[in-house]
């Protein structure tokens, strides 16, 4: 807002009352915005929740005897077993943490393979341009203009079913969206006055790309993340009900796949369970994501 | 209706009449610093037929004034208090419904950036159409022999070929002319004009204001013209006022105020534009005048000394040796078309070009947008690759360095830009900033000494230390220009260009600059080359001066000569656009 910067040469305590603190950087100023955010807040308290179950169980401390037997088979949920028990009587709410840690597995692992790769690409390809530009964005047609799920399944039968095929059809598959988007701000922020002044005091190129220009275009990167995470948690339990996923552990698509059947008897448990699992992460990672995007945009400031 | 038209033109004729009445107008923001007063129990009157001049610097609530008037506040703002009376109605009371038939019909708004007021998808023609038949519920064809009776009206030169042309086909000046079209297509009563020439080059300028002033008479509406330059306005306004900090500081007659200014802000801002007659050795500015809290300050007679500064400087010219030697310098840009983007054609941005700079003098280099003076800058610096001639920087010739070679050259020769939002990055502190010439250039120098000559630099730019932890986004934009030239400065520079350094900075704090950069100049033993589309500033600043147009330098001259004596009708030109305040005064006592 043009009126608060209402303020002459040399007089830049008096006019405006700073009651901010001042010397915060946008990082902070973002992170400060977030932190006030009431629905932000509730969003990665369930966000932390999510990364808590998934370490105790990979941990072992938790979901451990997923596997035994505990009752009959389809008994209902009651007090012991709030989401009842599967046709071999082991606790659904087990089994739903431990497709919690799958699915959050999944999420992480897909984010670290496919941001790295997306930012690399990206930058490289906006800020030297010419032919490796021309490769680049060529190449991000072509994977693009394969329909996805297809992509999914024949890395999936390359490499054969399991959590390791999930996790790399995912990563390898999902940077395109990201390398373009950073490609284009890359783009614009190599020929702002800030980098060529970086060029009139001789800095080389590593300084200009990683000192100057990454740091500005990384909001990008954090908004991208949240977004790819969600995205990769929905294609494992789209690819584990398509019996492609996860073999030997119990996972939310497979979860999924198994009531088909039981419905028909009226066996809701199951799916109630891991579509409400599902459907908290999904829910708060996309607020979150949106929330994102308005606390770090450097161009939405100051419009609340 | 007959009788309608000529009731009109009677009122319109009798002189003296209010048709806007602005009564302890205040506005608020709220923001989440908490509230801000914006405008501050404004009162004033438009009357009928008159041109009113609002002025101040930017922040002083002028824009959200006339914002105000069109009810068109962000939803943060709101009008707090006051009355705006208009044909026996209260504006802040009447209901959105009855605002939106008065906008655009009774009052209309011109704003200052016309490249991004136009649809760039449709037609200039089919835009004014359209809001010809909104408001006059006239059909497609007589609603086009009106759009092309307006194109006429407004002097754009071909009006039936233009009226079919898209925005990205036609001058910026052409197409403010479409937005005054369109916003005196429906006769309005109130012509708002938010800085409509701030974006446009000086020839262009004089051209829209005169336009401007002889629409307001030949339509007999009023006009409510903001702006930071009271320069601009000098020729226009019937009458004006001057805010200050959100609050009317004075008010008269136009030529009143510009003979006997009363308040000690309106003194700064008359004395603080640079003048093509006159050449103080530094500018008043403001602070001059006034104090931080407001109160009258008696100036200080040494500031008033008017010097030849130029003259005096000839003599030294003469003695001191050439830091730089331009020789027949070319750079074309290729111009590739075809499916194989193949090289057509060149243009010809800086066209064989030759100078010579001597040390500690100040070089100056004017001309429109486009002329090829940034590029030219640029090209000395070697951030463009020149196509041809020589660069000779103190007796060497730089033309054919690599990148490496031309490392040491980077500390003796650094650039201002013109955008001080842009040129600073955004997630850097001021420190960091600072510090970046040195880590490149001078790597093993020890952080103590690091921090020993940023800090005294900051506060030869006129900054404090405590600064150096904030972030760009947190500064003014003359402070952020100051953090640049503290930039360019860190290296210990023989050779500065600045490139239009203060055109985006309002006229107050312009003249702060340019005092900096002549202080500068003196302790460091500076050369610069000012770019500049200001013939004003340049005048006040340099010692020689080059008109560039077209690629091509057309008069070289010392800058006395140059403004006495003209001899190319392109400087005549650009010299006869800079508006001139009329009676210029001396406010030597308070």
């Amino acid at each position: 807002m043009a009126v608060i910067s209402a303020e002459t040469e040399n007089s830049s305590s008096k006019k405006v009352q700073i009651t901010k603190e001042i010397g915060r950087s946008l990082w902070q100023d973002a992170w400060h915005r977030l932190a006030k955010n009431k629905l932000a807040l509730a969003c990665m308290i369930v966000f932390s929740f999510y990364i808590v179950v998934s370490l105790l169980v990979a941990f072992g401390i938790l979901g451990a005897t997923w596997s035994t037997t505990v009752g009959e088979s389809y008994a209902a949920p009651d007090w012991n077993h709030w989401f009842g028990l599967d046709i071999f009587g082991r606790d659904v709410l087990m089994k739903a943490l431990v497709g919690t840690q799958v699915a959050m597995s999944v999420g992480l692992v897909t984010v670290m393979i496919s941001v790295p790769i997306g930012l690399l690409l990206g930058g490289i390809s906006g800020y030297f341009g010419g032919v490796v530009d021309e490769i680049i964005v060529w190449f991000c047609s072509i994977i693009s203009s394969i329909p996805s799920i297809m992509l999914l399944i024949t890395v999936t039968f390359i490499l054969g079913r399991g959590i390791f095929a999930i996790y790399l059809a995912l990563g390898l598959t999902s940077w395109v969206g990201l390398c373009r988007m950073i490609r284009g701000e890359v783009l614009k922020h190599k020929n702002r006055d800030y980098v060529l002044a970086i060029d009139a005091l001789g800095g080389s190129h590593r300084r200009k790309l990683f000192t100057h220009i990454l740091p500005n275009v990384f909001h990008i990167v954090i908004i991208d993340a949240s977004l790819t995470f969600q995205m990769a948690i929905k294609s494992e339990v789209i690819l584990s009900y398509l019996g492609l996923g996860v073999q030997d552990l119990p996972s939310w698509g497979k979860m999924i796949d198994d009531s088909k059947l039981e419905l028909a008897r009226g066996v809701w448990w199951q799916l109630g369970a891991a579509t409400l699992f599902m459907f908290l992460i999904l829910l708060s990672l996309n607020f979150l994501g949106d929330l994102l995007r308005d606390a770090l945009d450097p161009k939405l400031r100051g419009q609340e | 209706m007959m009788n309608d038209i000529i009731d009109r033109t009677n009122a319109k004729m009798n002189k003296g009449e209010t048709v806007f009445e602005i009564k302890n107008l205040t506005v608020e923001f709220n923001t989440s610093d908490g509230m801000f007063k914006a405008v501050d129990n404004l009162s004033f009157v438009i009357p009928r037929g008159k041109t009113v001049g609002l002025v101040g610097e930017s922040g002083s609530g002028k824009s959200v004034t006339s914002l105000a008037l069109m009810r068109l506040l962000t939803r943060n703002g709101h009008i707090t208090s006051g009355e705006i009376h208009y044909q026996g109605k209260d504006l802040v009371k009447i209901s959105e419904e009855e605002m939106r038939s008065l906008r655009g019909s009774k009052i209309s708004m011109i704003f200052q950036e016309p490249m991004t007021s136009l649809n760039p998808v449709l037609t200039v023609g089919d835009q004014l159409i359209e809001s010809i038949q909104l408001h006059l519920k006239l059909n497609k064809k007589d609603a086009f022999e009106k759009a092309l009776a307006l194109f006429k009206q407004v002097k754009i030169p071909q009006p039936e070929v233009k009226i079919h042309s898209f925005p990205h086909e036609l001058s910026g000046g052409q197409k403010q002319r479409v937005m005054i079209a369109m916003a005196i297509a429906c006769d309005p009563e109130l012509l708002i004009c938010d800085e409509p020439t701030t974006a446009l080059d000086v020839t262009i300028q004089q051209e829209i204001l005169d336009l401007i002033k002889s629409l307001q008479v030949s339509l007999g509406m009023s006009v409510l013209f903001i702006t930071h330059d009271l320069g601009v306005i000098s020729n226009v306004a019937d009458h004006l006022l001057v805010m200050y900090r959100s609050k009317l500081v004075e008010e008269g007659n136009a030529q009143e105020v510009f003979k006997n200014p009363k308040h000690p802000y309106t003194r700064g801002l008359l004395s603080c534009r640079p003048k093509l007659d006159a050449n103080p050795n530094r500018l008043l500015t403001v602070s001059d005048y006034m104090s931080e809290d407001g109160t009258a300050l008696k100036v200080d007679p040494a500031r008033l000394v008017e010097v030849d500064r130029q003259g005096s400087r000839v003599e030294k010219i003469k003695e001191s040796e050439d830091i730089l030697v331009i020789r027949n310098l070319k750079t074309y840009f290729p111009i590739r078309t075809g499916f194989f983007k193949t090289v057509r054609n060149h243009f010809k941005a800086v066209d064989d070009v030759s100078f010579t700079i001597k040390k500690g003098t100040s070089f100056g280099l004017v001309g429109e947008s486009g002329c090829g003076k940034t590029t030219l800058g640029r090209t000395i610096l070697k951030l463009v690759e020149p196509s041809g001639g020589d660069i000779i920087f103190k007796g060497q010739h730089i033309t054919g360095l690599t990148k490496a070679e031309m490392r040491p050259f980077r500390k003796k020769m650094q650039i201002i830009f013109q955008d001080p939002y842009s040129s600073l990055d955004p997630r850097m502190s001021v420190e960091k900033i600072l510090s970046e010439p040195l880590e490149i250039n001078s790597p093993e120098m020890s952080r103590s000494e690091k921090n020993h000559i940023i800090s005294t630099l900051i506060e030869k730019v006129g900054l404090r230390k405590n600064h150096l932890k904030r972030y760009p986004h947190e500064f003014s934009g003359g402070q952020r220009q100051r953090i640049c030239i503290a930039r360019a400065l860190t290296l210990n520079p023989e050779l500065l260009i600045c490139d239009e350094s203060v055109s985006a900075l309002d006229v107050s704090v312009q003249a702060q600059v340019l005092n900096l950069l002549l202080d500068l100049q003196e302790e460091f033993k500076l050369t610069y080359v000012f770019i500049s589309h200001d013939l004003s500033v340049v005048n006040f600043m340099a010692d020689t001066v080059a008109v560039m147009n077209e690629g091509k330098i057309v008069e070289l001259e010392s800058a006395k000569n140059i403004y006495q004596n003209p001899k190319h009708h392109y400087t005549q030109k650009l010299i006869n656009a800079v508006p001139k305040i009329t009676n210029y005064p001396v406010f030597a006592l308070n």
